[in-house]
């Protein structure tokens, strides 16, 4: 019990949270814009995963940042996808979804298996690159609480920075910026901007694109720090729990931001319990993101539906 | 002087035949208030949306300044300066007021939506036009006639020269609407033209400059408002032909099967929709429902089937009370109910007509033993409705979905009567009915009359009412007013006398009449 | 009569040249991939095509994948059919898999019970697998897509557990013990994997339409899924057929499972024994308009298309996983409501559309 708390009152823990919140958590903005605007995007784990191999292919060839851009196009390049066979060929947002997600589990087991020359597992015989960490340990300098400041702030990946800032900015677009307003108003209901002549069609689209975006983002992180390279089926979940995470958020992007720690906790609790009580079995370990998803969305959509019963018998 | 606004021999048919405008002429001056009036189904909605650009005209052209115009969408409407307010507003829940006025055209400072400069800007429109509303609180939070103002300062915000408010006072209690007038008369002054679609005609003579009245998708009259009195307006607008009625053999009516005591209800909002209803129906014998729709009639009707509750009072069937009983339970008290929305309500369009006409009844041991369907019963069940009601269908088989509109209002008649009920209650039985079809649905309503029902009509269609009713009962905002036995000396024009509240009878008056 | 029957069969014509023009895209696009990325593009085409008609093995593994993708094609129909996005038949076949294995590997599997109880302890288990997610969307309104999407990475992982640690044959071994051969399917044809497992999927297709085409129930569901509204009105209680069409749905994917462990493919309990292939289930749902008779249909053509893949990826330098690219086209394709010349004309031969003005007015100004 002592080295669990011991585990968790850590620097080293929290920077292992935001290690595993970052994917989470871009994945969960991204689903959050295609929320808002009505057209949720339920195939953020095959974007995922399709970055994320793109991004580890492309950098073997190229510097990093241009891998994280190549990924970050392909996600968005499907989100345009997405939009072309939900708007204008009026097929189910769900159902476009889910082909998504078939298409990146199976396409990207070929597409490694191409680009590694037989390998369907992982791409170790590639050499990919990673995400630069940024290293504050220049904090060590400051007196008293240098070292914590150091210790919990330095060495995250340039992304995670990105996502902090990607909360606000999504906080400031959506409550601060016309455009903003426009999206949660379609996705709210669009009867009042259609009638103000404002085009719903096509900022569901940018919604999508920009869900793409943001889940690209997401799968670099996964490929190029948390791992280095790629794994089949890497994304194991991350992208549906992400879906948790919107719900759990209220929304907002700061319940996302707050939702994701939370199953970003519980992710990174899944690396440190077994080496402290070695005799859980792993697989029940790494349930526990699963589970505590579950929970909290019966917890939320209980609470939301004595919410709405109390506002419908006023 | 040109008028400002002109529509010149509109008309619009609907994909499915519903022909909405046939002939219609408007003409509006610059700066005058403009009133459109008539009953439900005249047309008047569908003149308006091709006012704003929701629908286009199939015949006929509108002129602006004199100049020939064609709006394709909204969009190009509010461009030539013409602003519509919705009877259901289009204001987007969650947010302020102040975002809904602006949503679309927001100031900005730089990307920024410049929300400081938004609020002085709505407090600066809404005091001008005397139409006085906080612009902070979320659109949901305020009450309707404050909503309808932030619809209006929405148009006024993109310099509506023309407001189209289509009625507007449905939603407003009296205070608000004399504030709303004066917000009228204020935007008139300032060089607004103001064109209002209405049913209550001492509002319309109280704030219109001139009044186009339309019936049946025509313009019956273009008069200026001095030159009419409230009566002859009605008579203008609800019409004096001959009435059709249907034969009706005397029947006994001697028991009475539906009792509804002070019966209150309340909307969806919250708002009491009926009040203290006391309404008696005996076997054998049509009530219909008269009454502007709006006025309490279909929540009172849904009580009674058991989709809404009723917040006060009773009902009984047969002298059981059924208040606490499931829709299924009154069924099998023998009630039957053909709803007012067909397809969203009466039928599912995907299932073949012989699951819709066994639908309600799939409890019955002979449709269905054990659970299982009994295929060939049911089949038969549909080819026997099918030849009675002379319902034009490919067969039992086909989807409820690809009949007309007639043929698919005679599966749910079918349906519901099938059973012989106690008690029926109908609503809008033709609405969008062809006439063939019209007079097939009123003589089964007078058949299961005959067989001892107790039918409970309501209807928009006066003709209809007069035609098949026994007793006419008018509701007018949420109470019983009038009480009549249907005799030659009802017309059309005393009944609209009661609907649109310039009469009422005392309570001695409907004492006699039950 | 000959009318409606003709009326039937035009529809059923027309639906099936635009799906037969999905196919035609899909595969165009993956051979355009396999040009792309074989040596021998032609050759691999055509092992894609023909492979499974080159054994009697490979005939027979065909057979087998059509009852498998059968059952699970008629788990999705029914959850699609109340209009439901239940996404749990993976979990319900893994947890169905482990009800079967413990009633087999206890001293029940070894007597002549030991088959049938596997297979209804399998279902129950699949049953209260679809429950769970029903249930929780009829009480808290919770989001059945993330609900039974969770459960079933929950059930991969705890039956990942189950054959590492207690149900173990032997150290190292991520599979438990050998199911003794009362519990197991009979073989039916010999040298083949077709067994018991096919029959079962025949009795669950007559099921199913059974209870969804002559059962008060299965038309209560079909009701609801057309116009939940109307089944309100008439007195439908439609929470109830929505939770019970997902635990029906659960026991078919419990059976599922019981055909893979208690089959001629494993005959036990195995790491990764159903390999995403519940996950089929929705196309075949899809394309066969979640129709129970149309279902086995699609199973055959559709696993005819999968072994192809899954031989020319043992065979020939392309990977099966090509395959993918097909089955998010076909979906992608059979859920749009595109025109293309040939569909619309058809259809305007057919019937002037399904739906009359009335309808489709209302529809437009929905």
């Amino acid at each position: 019990m002592n080295d669990l708390l011991a585990a968790i009152f850590s620097t080293g823990f929290f920077v292992t949270i935001v290690r595993t919140t970052t994917p989470l958590l871009f994945a969960t903005l991204g689903g959050l814009i295609s929320d808002l605007a009505g057209a949720l995007n339920v195939a953020l784990e095959g974007m995922m995963l399709i970055a994320a191999l793109t991004a580890v292919v492309v950098s073997v060839y190229a510097p990093w940042y241009v891998a994280v851009l190549a990924a970050v196009a392909m996600a968005a390049l499907f989100g345009a996808l997405m939009a072309f066979f939900h708007l204008r060929l009026k097929a189910d947002i769900i159902l476009v979804g889910f082909a998504v997600n078939f298409l990146a589990a199976g396409g990207t087991v070929f597409a490694l298996s191409i680009a590694t020359g037989g390998d369907k597992g992982t791409s170790s015989n590639l050499a990919s690159k990673a995400v630069p960490a940024i290293d504050l340990s220049f904090l060590d300098g400051i007196p008293l609480v240098g070292h914590v400041l150091s210790g919990l702030l330095s060495g995250h990946s340039l992304l995670s920075w990105l996502a902090l800032l990607t909360v606000f900015g999504l906080w400031y677009f959506l409550y601060h910026m016309p455009q903003g307003i426009w999206l949660r108003s379609v996705g709210e209901y669009p009867a009042a901007p259609e009638a103000a002549g404002i085009p719903v069609n096509r900022i569901r689209v940018w919604a999508l694109v920009a869900s793409g975006v943001l889940s690209g983002l997401a799968g670099a992180q996964l490929a190029m720090f948390n791992y280095v390279g790629f794994t089949r089926d890497m994304t194991n979940g991350r992208g549906f729990i992400a879906l948790g995470a919107v719900l759990l958020g209220a929304r907002h992007p700061l319940g996302a931001l707050f939702a994701a720690l939370l199953f970003g906790m519980f992710e990174a609790l899944s690396v440190v319990l077994p080496s402290i009580f070695t005799w859980i079995p792993s697989e029940i370990v790494v349930s526990i993101p699963f589970a505590v998803t579950i929970v909290a969305l019966l917890l939320f959509s209980y609470r939301a539906m004595k919410a709405r019963q109390m506002l419908g018998g006023a | 002087m040109q008028p400002l606004l002109e529509a010149k021999a509109i008309g619009k048919t609907y994909p499915g035949g519903t022909v909405a405008n046939n002939g219609v002429n408007l003409s509006v001056r610059a700066g005058e208030v403009h009133a459109v009036v008539g009953e439900n189904g005249a047309g008047k909605s569908t003149l308006m949306k091709i006012l704003f650009g929701i629908e286009q005209p199939d015949r006929g052209e509108l002129l602006l300044d004199g100049k020939p115009v064609r709006f394709a969408n909204p969009r190009q409407a509010i461009d030539a300066g013409i602003g519509m307010v919705f009877q259901h507003f289009s204001l987007v829940p969650s947010l302020s007021v102040y975002e809904n006025v602006v949503l679309g055209s927001e100031p900005r400072a730089g990307i920024r939506f410049d929300r400081k400069r938004a609020i002085e800007e709505v407090k600066a429109l809404s005091e001008r036009f005397r139409l006085s509303v906080d612009p902070l609180p979320a659109v949901n939070s305020i009450p309707v006639g404050q909503q309808q103002r932030v619809e209006i300062l929405k148009a006024l915000y993109r310099d509506a020269r023309i407001l189209i408010l289509d009625e507007p006072t449905a939603v407003l209690a009296p205070q608000e609407v004399e504030e709303l007038f004066a917000a009228i008369r204020s935007l008139v002054a300032q060089g607004r033209t103001v064109i209002f679609i209405a049913h209550k005609l001492p509002e319309v003579l109280e704030i219109s400059n001139s009044i186009t009245v339309m019936r049946a998708g025509k313009t019956v009259g273009q008069v200026n408002t001095r030159d009419v009195t409230e009566q002859s307006l009605a008579t203008m607008m609800v019409g004096s032909e001959v009435t059709l009625r249907v034969d009706r053999a005397p029947t006994a009516r001697d028991r009475c099967v539906l009792d509804a005591t002070a019966v209150s209800v309340s909307k969806d909002n919250g708002k009491p929709a009926c009040t203290a209803v006391d309404l008696k129906v005996n076997s054998g014998e049509i009530v219909g429902l008269v009454g502007v729709e709006g006025n309490g009639q279909a929540e009172f009707m849904e009580a009674i089937s058991g989709v809404r509750a009723v917040a006060s009072g009773s009902i009984r069937i047969g002298g059981t009370d059924i208040g606490a009983m499931s829709v299924l339970q009154r069924r099998h008290e023998g009630l039957a109910c053909i709803p007012q929305d067909r397809l969203a309500e009466g039928l599912a369009p995907g299932a073949s007509l012989a699951e819709n006409m066994v639908a309600t009844r799939l409890d019955d041991k002979r449709y269905v033993r054990n659970g299982i369907l009994d295929l060939k019963a049911i089949r038969n069940n549909a080819k026997g409705l099918i030849d009675k009601y002379s319902i034009r269908a490919a067969g039992p088989h086909a989807a409820a979905g690809t009949l007309s509109g007639g043929n698919m209002q005679k599966v749910v008649v079918a349906r519901e009567l099938s059973e012989r009920p106690e008690v029926l209650l109908v609503s809008q039985p033709t609405r969008g009915v062809d006439l063939g079809a019209t007079q097939f649905i009123w003589r089964s309503i007078t058949d299961a009359r005959d067989a001892g029902a107790a039918v409970l009509l309501s209807s928009a269609d006066l003709s209809e009412l007069l035609a098949l009713s026994d007793r006419l009962v008018v509701f007018y905002h949420g109470e019983i007013v009038a009480m009549l036995d249907n005799s030659d000396a009802v017309t059309p024009e005393l009944l609209g006398a009661y609907m649109l509240g310039l009469k009422r009878q005392s309570h001695n008056e409907m004492k006699v009449a039950v | 009569m000959s009318a409606p029957a003709t009326d039937k069969w035009k529809t059923v014509r027309a639906e099936t040249a635009r799906l037969l023009t999905a196919v035609v895209i899909a595969l165009l696009v993956a051979l355009a991939v396999i040009m792309l990325t074989s040596k021998t593009p032609v050759d691999t085409f055509r092992t894609l095509l023909t492979g499974p008609l080159t054994s009697k093995r490979t005939l027979g593994l065909w057979v087998d994948e059509a009852a498998k993708l059968t059952v699970t094609g008629l788990a999705f129909s029914l959850v699609f059919q109340a209009r439901q996005f239940a996404m749990g038949v993976q979990g319900q076949v893994y947890v169905g898999g482990l009800a079967a294995t413990l009633v087999a590997l206890s001293p029940v599997g070894t007597t002549v019970l030991g088959m049938p109880l596997a297979v209804l302890a399998a279902m129950a288990a699949g049953a209260v697998y679809g429950f769970i997610p029903g249930y929780a969307k009829a009480k808290l309104g919770a989001n059945e897509i993330v609900s039974s999407l969770m459960l079933n990475y929950i059930a991969v992982y705890f039956i990942t557990f189950v054959v590492r640690v207690p149900l173990s044959a032997g150290p190292g071994l991520m599979q438990s013990a050998d199911f003794p051969p009362a519990s197991m399917f009979a073989v039916l044809v010999p040298k083949t994997r077709i067994d018991l497992g096919l029959v079962l999927a025949l009795v669950a297709i007559a099921l199913v339409w059974f209870a969804l085409y002559r059962t008060s129930w299965g038309l209560k569901l079909r009701l609801v899924g057309h116009n939940a509204r109307f089944a309100e009105y008439a007195g439908i209680k439609a929470t109830f057929i929505m939770v019970s069409a997902m635990t029906a749905s659960g026991a078919l994917g419990g059976l599922l499972g019981s055909m893979y462990v208690q089959g001629q493919t494993f005959g036990r309990l195995t790491y990764g024994f159903e390999g995403g292939l519940a996950f089929e289930g929705i196309l075949i749902a899809i394309v066969a308009k979640s129709r129970p008779l149309a279902v086995p249909i699609v199973a055959i053509c559709y696993g005819y298309l999968l072994q192809g893949a899954e031989i020319m990826g043992i065979r020939t330098d392309v990977p099966t996983e090509v395959i993918a690219v097909v089955r998010a086209l076909i979906i992608l394709l059979v859920a749009s409501s595109f025109k293309l010349g040939l569909g619309s004309m058809l259809k305007k031969l057919v019937s002037g559309g399904a739906k009359t003005g009335e309808a489709n007015a209302a529809e437009a100004g929905r």
